[in-house]
This record gives structure tokens, sequence and C-alpha cells, in this order.
């Protein structure tokens, strides 16, 4: 059982089977499709899974804490609302409009770990919550309509999601975040101190707490990132859209659950990995993707993302039992 | 007489209108194994809450080596060097063993930005630990808590506790659910512990095994103390079960 062989670590690491199912699906979308492999589809899957990619990533810390965060589709439809009702209604350039909706989403994340930590009242009744409140703000200040942001020329939309272009592939930099936010957070849940408090906290906080381990304060602290990045990626997504709808993001925070879930990381916390959910995401955005290629009907698509997700689940509580069959 | 470690003097605690414990003063030399026994409500684990932290005592006093403290929560009690070990052990059962050990004073490495952890020096100080502590077999210390058993859990336990010096280790009920290897495996912790300079208070359902270890057995019975120095070596188990029932006299 306790075998070191590099082959039986690789295989018994959580990230296996997803990788294994990812690697599965390029596979037959590639025989199946032509078009699969063209820089022009790589090209489309490149634009939007970076946002939806981000909000993840602060999901898998916040999920491996023991938490999670049903808001984070309203925020990510919310803070780009707020930065560019400041901005077209003339009271703040961008810049500051963008710091006010960050800072409006440090707000939400605090509002939800305070509720959570101090309160006791579980994560999904004040996320669902603040879901309503934050949404409901939204539409309530836009009247429901959705701002314009062609209306700046602002450098900062250029670092966010300037468009640029690789040997025949169309990439916005908000890849490049994506990517550097990932190692960052990465190397947090696996690397530090700060990590291992996050996972302690997710699987004894108790225990934990009677070592020292400041569990609401790391807890609050991750709420905050969730809400943070989760605005940052609605900004992304409204400068390459060239819109601003209140109603964007609406039911992300089940398909961001599902690809953490689907990467390995714990729904119940103490164990959650980076890697598996960037696994996770491309495997739900390639499925979106490929399927229609193929030429399933796209509302079938539905069907394929429940099956992954229950076929995923089966193979993490099978490779759970038999590889830390405790007593 | 070895020098007295710790001393809690004329202990009070009521829950609602019950009086749990009553003028109870206990104490505990150093390199001293005490037995704390008695009957289900007889006081022992609200005793040991207050001294580990996690209950506070409604009238009292704590005292380590002679100077009185302030036990506020369990963060406190570990800063005094009291470590308590519980029937479940306290671990996180998704990281691993060093992590474990570590967690909540990490050690870390470079620059503070960076909140490295030292995963070698953790790695490297829990195989000795681990060998300290009697266990033999060959783990690897990146093993989950999960993939132990119930004894193998304690020796992490009782590990972390001597490492972070703690200079009274309490065992809660540390060999419920364990078979018979490892509670002799807990028993010789135990042991090893304080012949390496920890003082134990030792908690069980089980005489037998506090007889095995202890040198100094304290009894409560309906939140007060009954005996205070039975020497196991000078009575029988009979004798030490009478006055926990209370049908000494």
């Amino acid at each position: 059982m306790r075998s070191n062989s590099l082959l039986h670590r690789l295989i018994s690491a959580p990230e296996f089977g997803p990788f294994v199912l990812l690697v599965g699906e390029i596979v037959v979308f590639t025989a199946r499709s032509p078009v699969f492999l063209s820089p022009g589809n790589i090209s489309n899957l490149l634009a939007f899974t970076p946002e939806l990619g981000m909000i993840t990533l602060g999901m898998t810390l916040l999920m491996t804490s023991g938490e999670f965060d049903l808001s984070v589709g309203s925020v990510f439809g919310f803070a780009p609302v707020m930065m560019w009702t400041f901005y077209n209604a003339h009271i703040t350039s961008l810049e500051v409009g963008f710091l006010i909706a960050m800072v409006m989403a440090v707000a939400v994340g605090f509002a939800n770990g305070w509720l959570v930590t101090r309160l006791k009242i579980p994560s999904f009744l004040v996320t669902l919550g603040m879901l309503l409140v934050v949404r409901g703000t939204a539409l309530y200040i836009t009247d429901g309509f959705p701002q314009r942001t062609w209306t700046s020329d602002s450098a900062l939309m250029k670092v966010i999601v300037g468009e640029f272009s690789v040997g025949g592939l169309r990439i916005f930099a908000s890849l490049l975040w994506f990517i550097l936010f990932a190692v960052i957070l990465g190397y947090v849940l696996t690397e530090t101190k700060a990590g291992n408090w996050i996972q302690a906290a997710g699987g004894n906080p108790d225990a934990a707490r009677a070592r020292g381990v400041r569990v609401t304060y790391t807890k609050i602290v991750l709420f905050i990132l969730t809400a943070v990045i989760s605005a940052y990626a609605g900004v992304t997504s409204s400068i390459r859209v060239s819109a601003a709808n209140p109603n964007s993001g609406t039911g992300y925070e089940l398909e961001v659950i599902a690809m953490v879930v689907i990467g390995g990381t714990a729904l119940t916390g103490g164990r959650g990995t980076i890697i598996g959910t960037v696994i996770g995401v491309l495997i739900l955005r390639t499925m979106r993707d490929g399927i229609v290629l193929v030429g399933v009907p796209g509302l079938a698509y539905n069907i394929f993302i429940g099956a992954i997700i229950l076929g995923m689940m089966a193979l993490h509580s099978w490779l759970e039992r038999r590889h830390h069959a405790g007593t | 007489m070895a020098d007295e470690l710790v001393r809690m003097e004329r202990i009070n605690k009521y829950f609602g209108r019950v009086q749990a414990l009553n003028d109870v003063t206990l104490s505990v030399r150093q390199n001293e194994i005490v037995g704390l026994l008695g009957d289900n409500g007889a006081g022992k684990s609200t005793l040991i809450k207050i001294l580990s932290g996690a209950l506070r005592a409604d009238s009292g006093d704590i005292y380590m080596h002679g100077s009185k403290v302030n036990i506020r929560n369990t963060t406190d009690a570990i800063a005094q060097g009291i470590e308590t070990i519980y029937q479940d052990s306290a671990l996180v059962t998704q990281l691993s063993i060093a992590r474990n050990l570590f967690l909540g004073r990490e050690p870390v490495k470079g620059a503070r930005f960076f909140d490295r952890l030292d995963q070698n020096a953790m790695n490297d100080a829990a195989r000795e630990l681990l060998k300290k502590v009697g266990i033999t077999k060959e783990i690897p210390p990146t093993t989950p808590i999960s993939a132990l058993s119930g004894g193998e859990r304690q020796a992490v336990a009782i590990a972390r506790a001597m490492h972070f010096e703690s200079e009274l280790i309490i065992l809660d009920e540390p060999t419920n659910n364990l078979g018979v290897d490892e509670t002799q495996g807990v028993l010789r912790f135990v042991r090893n512990a304080r012949d390496s300079g920890h003082s134990c208070i030792f908690i069980a359902h089980n005489i037998y095994h506090v007889f095995q270890v202890v040198d100094r057995i304290i009894v409560l019975r309906r939140g007060k103390k009954v005996a205070d120095d039975i020497d196991p070596k000078q009575t029988t188990i009979e004798a030490v079960e009478r006055i926990i029932t209370g049908m000494a006299f």
C-alpha cells in the first residue's frame, strides 16, 4: 500500500483521473471533428476560459478551507456594472472606478466571511442571500440595461484583456493573468504556511484552532479573495465583450463548483488542488466546445456535464477509500 | 521530592445549578505520571478541560512552577507547555504526519514574504520523532493521518507534544478504541515521555492501564477529590475501585 514508485504515486494522485478524461476528450474530438484543433477554435476556447477559470482558482482555496461561495456569479456581473456606471456617468476615471469595484468586492467577501465565521451561518445560506443582494443591486442600479464599455481607451483595458496574436492564435492578456494567478495560488496552497492553514481549517477546524491556527481569519481572507477574483474576472469579461450586463455571470456559481470538484478538490474541505481545478476547467470548457463540433445537439450538453460530474465523484470517492483506508 | 510543575488550587465550576467541581486542588510534580480516576460524571473531564483551556473555572487558580498563570483558551495552555491529547487526538486527517506535527508552528525558509514551508526540515524532524516515540515501522512523514491506525495516530499526537517541549502532557482516554498492541504502544510512549523529562496526567476508564504506567493516583467523586496519593505499587485495583464508587468507608 505504501509504495513509493513514481508510477504508483502518479496514478493515485487525485488529478490523474481528470487528466485522463481531458486527454480522452481531446483525442475523441480531434478524431471526430477536423476543426477542433484549428487555430480559430482554440482561440475561441481560450477567450472565455480564463474568465471562468479565475473564479475557480479562488473557489478552490475557499473550498479547501471548508466553505464555498454561491455569490461569485453575481459579483462577476456586479463589479463591472459598478465600474462602468461610475465611468460612464463621469463620476470617476476608469481606473478609480475599477478600484471602487474591487473595494466593493472586498466588502462583499468580508460580509460573506464574517457572517459565516462569526454568526456561524452555513456558507450555503449566507452566499445564497448575498447572491440575491448583489444581483439585485446590479439590476437596480442599471435598470436592467447593460453598460457600454467601448467608451474608454484606458491603458488599463489593454493590461487586463489586451489582444495579441501568437502564430495564428488570437490570445487575450486574460489568459496570461489566469496562468499567473494559477501559479501563485497553486504555490500558496501547497508550499506555504498559509496553505497548510487553509487545508487544516477545512480538514479539522477544531484541531487547527487548538494548535493556534487562525481559522476564522483564514476563511475570511479566502472569502475576500474569491469575491475579488470574481470581480476581476467580471471586469475582464465586460471589456472583452464590450458590455457590462447586470445579468452576466448567472449560473456560474454551480459551473465553477462543478469544475473544482471534478478536479479533485473535496466539497467538504481539507483537500484541494489547483492543478486539478485547471484540468477541471479545461474538461468542461472543452466538452462544451467539442460536443457542438462533433454534432451532438447543443441542448444535450448538460447530460454530458452531469455524467462527467457523477463519474468523477464516483472515481474520487473510490480512490479516497482505496488509498486512505483509515481505521 | 521533585519540584512541583503545576498546581490547580481550589477549583470550582458550576454548570447551571450543578456543581461539577467543588474546591478541587491538584498538583503534578516534574517527571511524574499522575492517574486521574473517577466514575462517569465525577468531574475528571471538566477539571482537565479547565487545565487545557477548553473551559474556564468559576473560581480557583492555576500555578506553573509556583507562579500564577492565566489560561483563557487552548492556545494559552499550549504556550504554557500544557498539551492535551484527546482520544480522537485532534489531528487533521487529510494532512500528512509532518504537516500535522508542525501545524500552527510551521518552520518557514527564505524571505518572509514568500511564506515558504521548510518541508525538508519538517520531514526530517518528523522522521526522528516517529523513531523517538517508538514507531519502528517505516512510515514516510508525508503519509496522510487518514492512512494511520488509531495507535499510530496517538503516537503522532504524543510526538507533537514531546517535540514542542510540552512540560505537561494530558492524555484523556488515550487507549479508548485501541487494540491490544496499540494500547501497549501508547503506554510505552507515556513511559518514554516521562523518561525524557515530561510530566503526564493520564485519564482512563480502564484502571488496569492506569495501574501499569502511573506513579500516583488521584480519585474524584461527584466533583470532590477523595484520594490524592494512592501509590499503585502499594494498593490493589479492587481497593481503588471501592474509592471510586464510594464504598470505601
